[in-house]
């Protein structure tokens, strides 16, 4: 495995990073954009904010009715409190995503022509799901520069095998395409336009020239006459002003750290947190220069580790019901819950439901003296 | 069978369109195998953009070539969870395979190998 070299040496340039520059906000667009790429960021937030009715193309089945309306939180491209259901059903080694049986996103809410139709308020979770699971709103923030870090980064972190004994493994995840996957809570997704354009289809309802057909009702398709927008209901034109928003949405800067948060910076290297949480990750290659060969504070590996049994829910790609990725920690502060269903509220509470892969720096983090953990809490909400 | 062929979803990031319109519509499809039907000598395929996935029924016919590891293959050797490159065509009747190809995961072992 190549682990990168010094952690604790990537935490201090992140720190000196965060130092140097005023800080960035919440919701800023990166740094460095060219006039008509700062147009662009400023068109796509217009998309982004606009929601959509039935007559404008939303659901039928549908969870939200724009992007805004769950990354709401603190400002757009934030959190939100929706709290949606994913299901699958694992049949080791392969786990099934219920496509045939409308994917494993089960859509909370349905237009009023389809619930007069069909009865229903939500769409039904198939009786062959073996797991249901919930998930929170993922921040966006800083994740078009985690697009950008190329799969042999993220490959030499992987130590399927734990072959250096740190009882740290991490394996990638794969779309069902085979290409590698980073982005949602199992790095199913392989890229950040994908992830959105997938969005207007499972979140919303709203087909695209990206999707060109709507969600079924457990595989079955939608009745005549319920949706009245031919497709595709929004044209190539909205997605890329979306894609150009989210992508170009920065990661906030950390807050300056306090005499105790530099002591946690150091004891969250020495405890081993940053053996998945990895400080910083380089992007490669992209023609918006703000964005290319730049580091980015992301605490994640983007890899799959096993969590324990307590956390394990369902199955994606070749993600196990414990598997998940690390998630990114930048943003942590402007979370106010924790892990990917939201069940703990302090990023104690978070650390303490670590298990599996995780067990080693949690149990690390219990023998700490109370001022050495009120220390690394610190640093933590400086991210 | 309650697997529905959707054929009309033509996910522009998976799909190649045949340049003659007096020829069947030919599409590429990379996707994972959900199921194998030897009796109507078909199979699902998974296709998706990020979180939306849908599944495309293929029928295969004598001529379909199966590939995979650099051998020959046939339907028999697909099962559930591999990964496919399916090279087919609009029929009156559905998406017909010409050619489908087991492939390797990004970055897994085999293709590093390469």
């Amino acid at each position: 495995m190549i682990r990168a070299g010094g952690p604790a040496r990537a935490v201090l340039l992140c720190a000196a990073i965060a130092a140097c520059q005023t800080p960035v906000k919440p919701g800023d667009p990166v740094r460095g954009l060219t006039k008509d790429q700062r147009a662009s960021f400023d068109r796509g937030q217009v998309v982004f904010d606009s929601t959509f009715t039935p007559a404008t193309g939303l659901g039928p089945l549908f969870n939200s009715d724009g992007c805004g309306e769950c990354h709401e939180d603190p400002v757009k491209g934030g959190v939100g409190d929706e709290v949606e259901l994913h299901a699958s059903a694992f049949h080791a080694p392969v786990c099934d995503p219920l496509a045939a049986e409308g994917g494993f996103v089960f859509q909370l809410k349905v237009t009023p022509a389809l619930k007069a139709a069909l009865g229903i308020d939500s769409e039904p979770v198939p009786p062959n799901a073996t797991a249901r699971a919930l998930r929170t709103t993922p921040v966006l923030f800083g994740r078009g520069l985690l697009d950008l870090v190329p799969d042999s980064v993220i490959l030499s972190y992987a130590d399927p095998d734990d072959r250096n004994g740190d009882g740290i493994s991490g394996r990638p995840n794969h779309f069902v395409d085979g290409r590698l996957g980073r982005f949602g809570r199992k790095a199913f997704v392989p890229r950040l336009d994908e992830f959105n354009n997938g969005a207007f289809s499972a979140e919303m309802g709203v087909t695209s020239p990206a999707v060109l057909t709507e969600e079924t009702v457990g595989g079955k398709p939608i009745p005549a006459g319920v949706d009245p927008v031919p497709e595709p209901e929004i044209d190539q034109a909205v997605l890329d002003r979306t894609n150009d928003f989210v992508r170009l949405l920065a990661a906030p800067t950390p807050l300056k750290a306090s005499k105790d948060a530099k002591r946690g910076r150091k004891i969250f290297v020495d405890i081993g947190c940053a053996g998945c949480h990895t400080p910083t990750l380089r992007t490669g290659d992209s023609p918006i220069a703000a964005l290319s060969h730049k580091e980015v504070a992301a605490y994640t590996d983007l890899l799959l580790h096993d969590m324990g049994p307590d956390l394990a829910d369902m199955c994606l790609g070749e993600a196990t019901p414990a598997e998940f990725r690390t998630e990114p920690l930048m943003g942590l502060r402007l979370k106010p819950n924790f892990l990917h269903d939201g069940r703990d509220t302090t990023p104690e509470q978070a650390i303490q439901s670590h298990g599996g892969e995780g067990s080693r720096a949690r149990d690390r983090f219990l023998g700490l003296s109370p001022s050495e953990r009120v220390a690394l809490i610190a640093f933590l909400k400086t991210l | 069978m309650k697997v529905l062929a959707i054929t009309a979803v033509l996910l522009s990031s998976l799909l190649t369109q045949a340049p003659s319109s007096l020829q069947p519509a030919a599409y590429t499809y990379q996707g994972t195998v959900q199921a194998v039907h030897p009796k109507t000598a078909s199979f699902d395929l998974v296709i998706g953009v990020g979180y939306a996935l849908r599944v495309l029924h293929m029928r295969t016919s004598p001529v379909t070539q199966f590939a995979g590891d650099g051998a020959r293959l046939s339907l028999a050797d697909l099962k559930p969870g591999d990964i496919v490159r399916a090279e087919c065509r609009m029929t009156p009747t559905g998406l017909v395979a010409d050619r489908v190809e087991k492939v390797e995961p990004s970055g897994s072992t085999q293709e590093r190998m390469q």
